[in-house]
């Protein structure tokens, strides 16, 4: 038997403005309640994706249905006040004429209405931190306290599927990761349905069940945050997250590669290659380890001081760039210029390589 | 939104915007007949002399309130001298000093045994003073006039941005150690520029279009020649033909001051926020020079004209006594109220059709109905007559129908008509630009709260456009009070308004009996400045 997802979206091409953004694209969220991400660069289609979920654009191929109800098609197109999904704009839209407190109760008239679990404002208000600015009108707020008020507002109406633009954007750094942890509260406490769109992978793989990437025109991979970022699909998401080198190397057995800088690589590959093969072998900062003592040595050519950690580049006699992360508390520091020792033979949990 | 485009809406908005556009379209239809005459007609007429008087106005007038407009609203903008927050909203004052009263005073004040004549008289004694007081008549006591009523245009569009100028451009001017001469020329002049050119071109268009003054004054423009070759020759074809070529001059001012206003956008802070600037502080000469070019201005602008007025009401009191001046004010307010309520409620659904439509056909609909702001009373009212006569004779004979001029001609239903047309563009800018401070996202918003569309004008739109059709409706109010051509020439029998009354004295060579309306004119205008000083001004901004 097949089972029905709570919200689908098969074979839809978005377009704005008669010009297709983002062609053929589909996905799914199975449960109630999920959360999932949709990360891009700028421009390249996200927000209209969540316009045209929302019913502000339609469509001419493909099927969007939420609750196997069928909201947009190229014959239908169900008006956004009868869909019942709520979206959340990245830049203000909040009612200039109304105070912030009238702002998110509005948001309430919709959640009166239905038999759902009702969501007290008075949480939002104290979740979000929102509480000194309650009687101000939108002009007088600064745009994180906005774009705060507008996430409350959507919350509040407690809707069948929430559309979140880029919702921590203007939002202090210091402030973000709290937020963060108090909207994850607040969507799984209230089972809301939501969808995320943002190009801060750590914000994604936080707060999403799935990550979808949206890369030249397409949805490249829709996947757990872990599998997005272990077993990335392509170079193209390689790229896009930022976060490995890809360095020739030769498959020598099932369970190692040969690399001409780094010697050998053991571990397990996620995808079978046949021995003497050529490929690309994607390698993450996590992936190696400090070892002053080892005779793997490379010149450092740039240090990072994150906090918690520091993160070395490092230069191979072939001329890549390799990074690695050692704690912020390493007995010594390494400068420029320094050979830096790696630990052998280099073990790798997830072998991933591209042809 | 793409969904749901050609509803209600749309099709209300193109019916308004259409309506709008058809007095304007007749004038041009009307270019089109008989043309092998057209070169006949401008040898053998006074077309030349009308373009010649035209132009000679036009740029006596530009260059005046240039001067006016720009250096009071720098030195009010730029600087804090006795008087400068009473000069910043009084100058708008003359606003509500119309051309032709503004021409009656300064004739009555300068002729021989004017005004002039008895004050000197009254300080010196008997004297042959009419040989040494100046005569202010003819082409040169028009272009002063039409600049001391006018100038305001250039002032508040001019003020309003150099309150926008950055700062920051300012400092960076100081700096470069640029003198304060050097700063307004390469700095605050350029970049206020659009805004000025912007109210130059309004004032240029309020040039061509004045028939009251003019005719006072007896030269003979484009505007004039329309007037009497309807009213003396009854010649509509002619009248229609001379419309022609002031609209063309008319279109060319319209395209700059649309060109400029679009370009005077990049000079705004993207934010909308100002940045408080410390006025510098003037002392010694040169806050005596400020306060005195302020003060000369105001005025003679302002004071001048309502003292003569004044003067004369209260020196000829039996002419207030003869005016039934209550049956004037009802005749003004009721064409007040009828219009602004006519004008608001079109002006709102074709704004909201145009809105919710986004449609590129509406937009250059919109864009062809707002033009009749620049087309003057007197062609859209001979223009009008033309339509209804046309399709009196053409369309309602043809089917045998009786004769619907009466109902339009020499009608408040068509005074408001007209009036609904030359001030469509006001009304419609005027909520368009409230409307442009509401973020398209507001509406999505609301329709994802589950607003429909009805529902989103009126419980969001309509309350937050509240102030912005307030100011509306004070700013058609003073048009209508103001107006005089349409009136004239449209008005029922018998039916007369503050400004037409004072019109008829005036060209009966009974200036001293035009006082009274025209005081009238001038209080109730005056109120109707004041209440809206503070939106004019945005005085909150600054």
């Amino acid at each position: 038997m097949m089972t029905k997802n709570f919200f689908d979206v098969k074979n839809v091409d978005f377009k704005i403005g008669g010009k297709i953004k983002v062609k053929n694209v589909s996905f799914s969220i199975q449960n109630k309640g999920e959360t999932i991400c949709i990360l891009g660069p700028s421009g390249i289609g996200k927000t209209t994706i969540l316009r045209t979920i929302a019913g502000l654009e339609d469509i001419e191929k493909g099927t969007i249905k939420l609750k196997n109800k069928l909201l947009s098609s190229r014959e239908i197109n169900i008006a956004p006040e009868d869909r019942n999904i709520s979206l959340s704009f990245q830049e203000n839209s909040l009612f200039p004429h109304y105070t912030v407190e009238k702002n998110i109760y509005l948001g309430t008239e919709r959640n009166n209405i239905s038999n759902k679990k009702k969501i007290n404002p008075h949480d939002l208000v104290k979740l979000l931190n929102i509480k000194n600015i309650l009687n101000k009108f939108p002009h007088e707020i600064s745009a994180g306290e906005a774009q705060r008020v507008s996430l409350a507002r959507s919350l509040a109406s407690n809707p069948d599927l929430l559309l979140l633009d880029e919702p921590l954007s203007n939002i202090d750094q210091s402030f973000k990761e709290e937020i963060q942890v108090e909207l994850k509260n607040i969507l799984n406490k209230y089972k809301i349905t939501t969808i995320i769109v943002t190009h801060d992978s750590y914000e994604a793989f936080y707060l999403g069940d799935k990550c979808g990437v949206i890369l030249n025109n397409k949805l490249i991979q829709y996947d757990t945050p872990y599998d997005l970022y272990h077993f990335p699909n392509s170079v193209k998401v390689v790229e896009f997250l930022n976060r490995g080198v890809l360095i020739p190397a030769e498959v020598t057995s099932p369970k190692s590669l040969e690399n001409d800088d780094l010697g050998t690589i053991t571990g397990n590959f996620a995808k079978p290659y046949p021995i003497g093969a050529k490929v690309k072998l994607l390698i993450q900062p996590e992936d190696l380890v400090h070892d002053d003592k080892s005779n793997l040595k490379l010149e450092v050519i740039d240090v990072k001081f994150r906090g918690t950690n520091f993160i070395y580049t490092l230069k191979t006699p072939s001329d890549k760039k390799l990074s690695i992360i050692t704690h912020s508390h390493h007995i010594h520091q390494h400068e420029k210029h320094e050979l830096f020792g790696i630990k052998r033979p280099i073990h790798i949990e997830h072998i991933v390589c591209f042809d | 939104m793409n969904t749901n485009k050609l509803n209600i809406w749309f099709f209300s908005s193109s019916f308004i915007s259409i309506f709008v556009a058809i007095p304007i379209l007749t004038v041009f239809a009307s270019f089109f007949e008989d043309t092998t005459q057209y070169f006949e007609i401008l040898k053998n007429t006074f077309l030349l002399e009308y373009i010649f008087n035209s132009l000679t106005l036009l740029i006596g007038v530009l260059f005046l309130t240039f001067i006016m407009g720009v250096g009071s609203a720098y030195v009010v903008s730029f600087y804090q001298f006795p008087g400068s927050n009473f000069f910043k909203w009084a100058l708008i004052l003359s606003f509500a000093v119309p051309p032709y009263i503004y021409a009656y005073s300064l004739f009555a004040f300068f002729e021989n045994y004017g005004t002039a004549f008895t004050i000197l008289k009254n300080l010196f004694g008997e004297g042959n003073y009419n040989s040494q007081i100046p005569k202010f008549d003819g082409m040169f006591g028009l272009i002063l006039s039409l600049s001391f009523s006018l100038f305001a245009y250039v002032y508040i569009l001019a003020r309003s941005s150099f309150l926008y100028q950055s700062q920051d451009l300012i400092e960076l001017g100081k700096n470069l150690g640029f003198s304060k001469l050097k700063s307004f020329y390469s700095i605050i002049l350029p970049s206020a520029r659009p805004a000025i050119v912007a109210g130059l071109s309004l004032v240029a268009m309020e040039t061509l279009a004045e028939f009251g003054a003019v005719d006072f004054f007896s030269i003979n423009t484009l505007t004039t020649g329309i007037y009497n070759s309807w009213i003396t020759f009854d010649d509509l074809a002619f009248a229609n033909r001379i419309s022609f070529f002031l609209l063309i001059f008319i279109f060319i001012l319209f395209l700059t001051e649309n060109l400029s206003r679009k370009k005077a956008k990049f000079h705004l802070n993207k934010k909308g926020g100002f940045k408080t600037r410390e006025k510098i502080k003037l002392s010694g000469i040169s806050s005596l020079f400020a306060f005195l070019f302020c003060f000369l201005l105001f005025s003679v602008s302002f004071i001048f004209p309502l003292s003569q007025m004044l003067y004369w009401t209260i020196k000829f009191p039996e002419n207030f006594a003869g005016l039934q001046i209550l049956n004037l004010m009802l005749n003004t307010l009721y064409l007040v109220m009828l219009s602004s309520l006519v004008l608001i409620i079109f002006s709102l659904i074709s704004n909201y059709g145009n809105r919710v439509s986004n449609n590129k056909i509406l937009n250059i609909l919109s864009t062809l109905s707002i033009s009749g702001y620049a087309i003057p009373g007197v062609i859209l009212a001979i223009a009008f007559i033309t339509f209804v006569a046309w399709f009196d004779e053409s369309i309602l004979r043809m089917f045998g129908i009786s004769s619907v001029k009466k109902i339009f001609i020499g009608s408040i239903l068509g005074l408001v008509i007209v009036y609904f047309v030359r001030f469509y563009s006001l009304a419609f800018n005027g909520i368009k630009s409230g409307y442009e401070k509401i973020n398209i996202s507001v509406d999505e918003s609301a329709y994802l709260l589950g607003y429909s569309k009805r529902k989103t004008f009126l419980n969001v739109h309509i309350p937050y456009l509240r102030n912005s059709l307030l100011f509306v409706i004070i700013l058609i109010s003073l048009e209508i009070v103001r107006e005089l051509p349409i009136t004239l020439i449209l008005r029922p029998f018998n039916f007369e308004t503050f400004a037409t009354t004072a019109y008829i004295s005036a060209s009966e060579d009974l200036l001293e009996a035009a006082a009274v309306p025209s005081l009238f004119l001038i209080l109730i205008a005056s109120i109707f400045i004041i209440v809206t000083s503070k939106f004019i001004l945005r005085v909150n901004d600054d």
